[in-house]
């Protein structure tokens, strides 16, 4: 997993995937990353394969983080299963989910 | 019997024993996978099942009890023609399986598992036991096909992956016809703009439109107010959605809308019910949908809510999407117009100005008549906003004038109007113009109405001036004093007659200062756009400065269009390249 500044948002790449597992490592790694300057957190999900509940929950208090500061958490490019879960659980209402042009 | 027959009556299974411990989970249901895919199980099964199983076996690492962690979670699969069972064996307390799943608040960072297990398998049992309880989970395996029955296990799978690539192909191609319709019908709809300009039809049109391609019943556009005080309906699918303006200034307003816009993040509703006085409720309980805030950069245009009936299935990501893209394009629309109005008020208003100047300069006499012994001479400067000075002479017989200046108080073309009716009214009595306090009674009298209803007055001097009989008459309707400078009196005299300006008062009388008119006086009436011009430092030009200026120029300069030229070049030398901010007008006689 790569974490980068770009601007004013935070991109994160090569994210094999997001669970139970790897979450609470996760949320560390970005909040820490997270200073003030950055309203928008990018979250490259080409590479996901997997992401469950606990992962959703890591999204959502990013995405908690960034809200108060007007930022928003940005999905990209999410494979067939993350995006299945993502509409299952509704997710897709509270973050900007981007697919390729 | 055949050998594939034989397979597909066949039942699979596998076992695994999985530590207490969150970080082993995948590794386990990476294996689960592997198994169901060796079985044949189709792509999206083999998903569901393990994205299932991850959620059953993270509850039991994280619900176990002290004890119990000591003891691997079992993991028991099978998988036959027709279904995967899953079993699970944790050492938790146990807990009861609900009657109903819901998924908690949206920013719950947990509580989604159960929902997930309940969502992705057709069937999920949990029993308890002690110590140890057991989560059944079952899931359908779609009917084999013949084809599929005889064929090799190498053959299936690269069906299956045809199949796989179908369904990305499948959601892809929804996504494009999307994109496509949304671009379809923005261009539709902007050249229609391009035609009729009506940006509450183009709004509707693209509305609808948008309904259509996301399959919604209704929508709602509200445009923020220029003053950004509240939300009101632009365009709406119903009339009965044409609802009242809602205040943005409350913050304690339970609409659904005004929500959106404060927290600058889509309102999704629909599952729990709208706020008992949400305008939007006869609809919104009805229905499910959002509401989208859209912005120009920080600045607020509008929201839009778009719903669908219960039953209907929700609004995708790729709806949420489409959604966003037209509200940016009708925000963009929307911003472009009213750029475009101010644009055109601002040209009405510099026409307006060319106007007014243009009724100020008709307004000043194109010659000044002259008696026995005296010459005349008048200046007008306008500022750039144009007041309403003027001043005019009118001759009353061969020996007597009368001199006036005035400033009517307010800009633009309201001031010029009122100008040039104050200047035929004075003009429109010939046998009162030696009687200047009755002429500005009946004046007032006459204009106290008109002006009082725009809350404009008019400050006025009359001078009545004889000079056959070496007398003068002034009379003043609240205006500046005027300056008298005689050969005898080395001080400047200072007369200022009482009465107030016109159209305060329904019936004002107007005091007459009357005086001998000395030899080779010099008589100068301005308004208080002279006094008050200001240097570039912002000094004023001040009555004293004026004064003094009078008292030195009056006794050298005979004439009184040499004594005007000097008092402009005073002026232009004091104000320097600083604007000027009111009229500047001025009449001497001398």
């Amino acid at each position: 997993m790569k974490v980068q500044t770009r601007g004013e948002t935070l991109a994160i790449t090569g994210l094999k995937e997001l669970a139970a597992g790897n979450s609470q490592f996760f949320r560390d790694q970005v909040r820490s990353s997270l200073t003030e300057a950055q309203k928008n957190v990018e979250i490259d999900l080409t590479e996901t394969m997997f992401v469950d509940s606990c992962g959703l929950g890591a999204l959502i208090s990013l995405h908690k983080a960034v809200c108060p500061r007007g930022g928003l958490v940005r999905l990209l490019n999410p494979t067939p299963p993350v995006r299945q879960i993502l509409e299952l659980t509704r997710m897709h209402r509270i973050f900007e989910i981007v697919s390729p042009a | 019997m055949t050998e594939a027959k034989l397979q597909l009556s066949r039942s699979a299974g596998l076992r695994l024993g999985l530590p207490c411990d969150l970080a082993q989970v995948r590794g386990a249901a990476v294996k689960v996978s592997r198994f169901l895919k060796d079985q044949g199980v189709g792509a999206a099964a083999v998903q569901a099942c393990e994205l299932a199983l991850v959620e059953a076996c993270n509850n039991a690492v994280q619900y176990a009890s002290f004890e119990g962690r000591e003891n691997p979670i079992a993991v028991e699969v099978t998988c036959d023609a027709s279904s995967i069972q899953l079993q699970i064996h944790d050492h938790t307390r146990g807990f009861e399986w609900p009657r109903s799943f819901e998924l908690p608040d949206p920013a719950q960072e947990r509580g989604r598992g159960l929902f997930l297990i309940q969502a992705l398998m057709d069937q999920a049992r949990y029993l308890r036991g002690g110590g140890s309880n057991c989560l059944y989970l079952e899931k359908q395996r779609p009917p084999a096909s013949a084809v599929e029955a005889k064929t090799d296990p190498s053959l299936q799978q690269a069906m299956h992956q045809l199949a796989e690539s179908e369904q990305v192909i499948g959601d892809m191609a929804e996504e494009l016809s999307f994109c496509y319709e949304s671009l379809s019908a923005i261009f539709r709809c902007s050249a229609e703009l391009g035609r009729s300009h009506d940006l509450k039809e183009f709004s509707m049109r693209l509305l609808t439109d948008l309904a259509q391609i996301t399959s919604a019943d209704w929508f709602v556009l509200r445009v923020v107010a220029r003053d950004g005080s509240k939300l009101t309906v632009f365009a709406a699918s119903d009339g009965a959605l044409r609802l009242e303006p809602l205040s943005l200034s409350g913050s304690s307003s339970t609409s659904l809308e005004v929500r959106a816009v404060l927290s600058r993040q889509d309102v999704w509703f629909g599952e729990e019910a709208a706020e008992a006085n949400d305008p939007l409720q006869a609809f919104c309980s009805a229905s499910t949908g959002l509401i989208h805030p859209f912005f120009l950069g920080e600045q607020l245009i509008g929201t839009i809510a778009v719903g669908k009936s219960v039953g209907q299935p929700h609004f995708t990501a790729v709806h949420a999407n489409v959604i966003h893209t037209f509200a940016d394009f009708v925000g963009i629309q929307i911003a472009n117009a009213r750029f475009q109005e101010d644009q055109v008020h601002a040209r009405l208003v510099s026409r307006e100005l060319e106007i007014a100047k243009t009724i100020q300069r008709s307004l000043l006499p194109k010659s000044l008549p002259a008696v026995p012994g005296y010459g005349l001479a008048g200046f007008c400067e306008s500022a750039e906003q144009v007041g309403g000075d003027f001043y005019d002479v009118l001759r009353v017989d061969d020996s007597s004038l009368l001199l006036i200046v005035a400033d009517v108080m307010g800009k633009g073309l309201p001031a010029a109007m009122f100008a040039a009716i104050l200047r035929t009214l004075l003009r429109a009595v010939p046998e009162w113009t030696n009687q200047p306090g009755q002429l500005l009674s009946r004046v007032n009298r006459l204009l106290f109405r008109e002006l009082s209803a725009v809350d404009m007055f008019i400050t006025a001097q009359l001078v009545f001036v004889d000079t056959a009989e070496r007398r003068l008459l002034a009379a003043s309707a609240g205006h500046c004093p005027m300056l008298l400078a005689t050969e005898s009196d080395p001080n400047v005299l200072t007369l200022s007659p009482e009465g107030v300006p016109l159209g305060i008062l329904p019936e004002a009388s107007f005091g007459v200062q009357e005086m001998t008119l000395p030899c080779n006086s010099r008589l100068l009436l301005y308004t208080d756009g002279l006094t008050e011009a200001r240097s570039p430092e912002g000094e004023f030009f001040g009555h004293d400065r004026l004064v003094d200026w009078f008292r030195r120029r009056a006794p050298d300069s005979r004439s009184a269009e040499r004594l005007k030229s000097d008092l402009a070049i005073e002026l232009n030398g004091f104000q320097g390249a600083a604007a000027i901010h009111d009229d500047q007008t001025f009449l001497i006689m001398a």
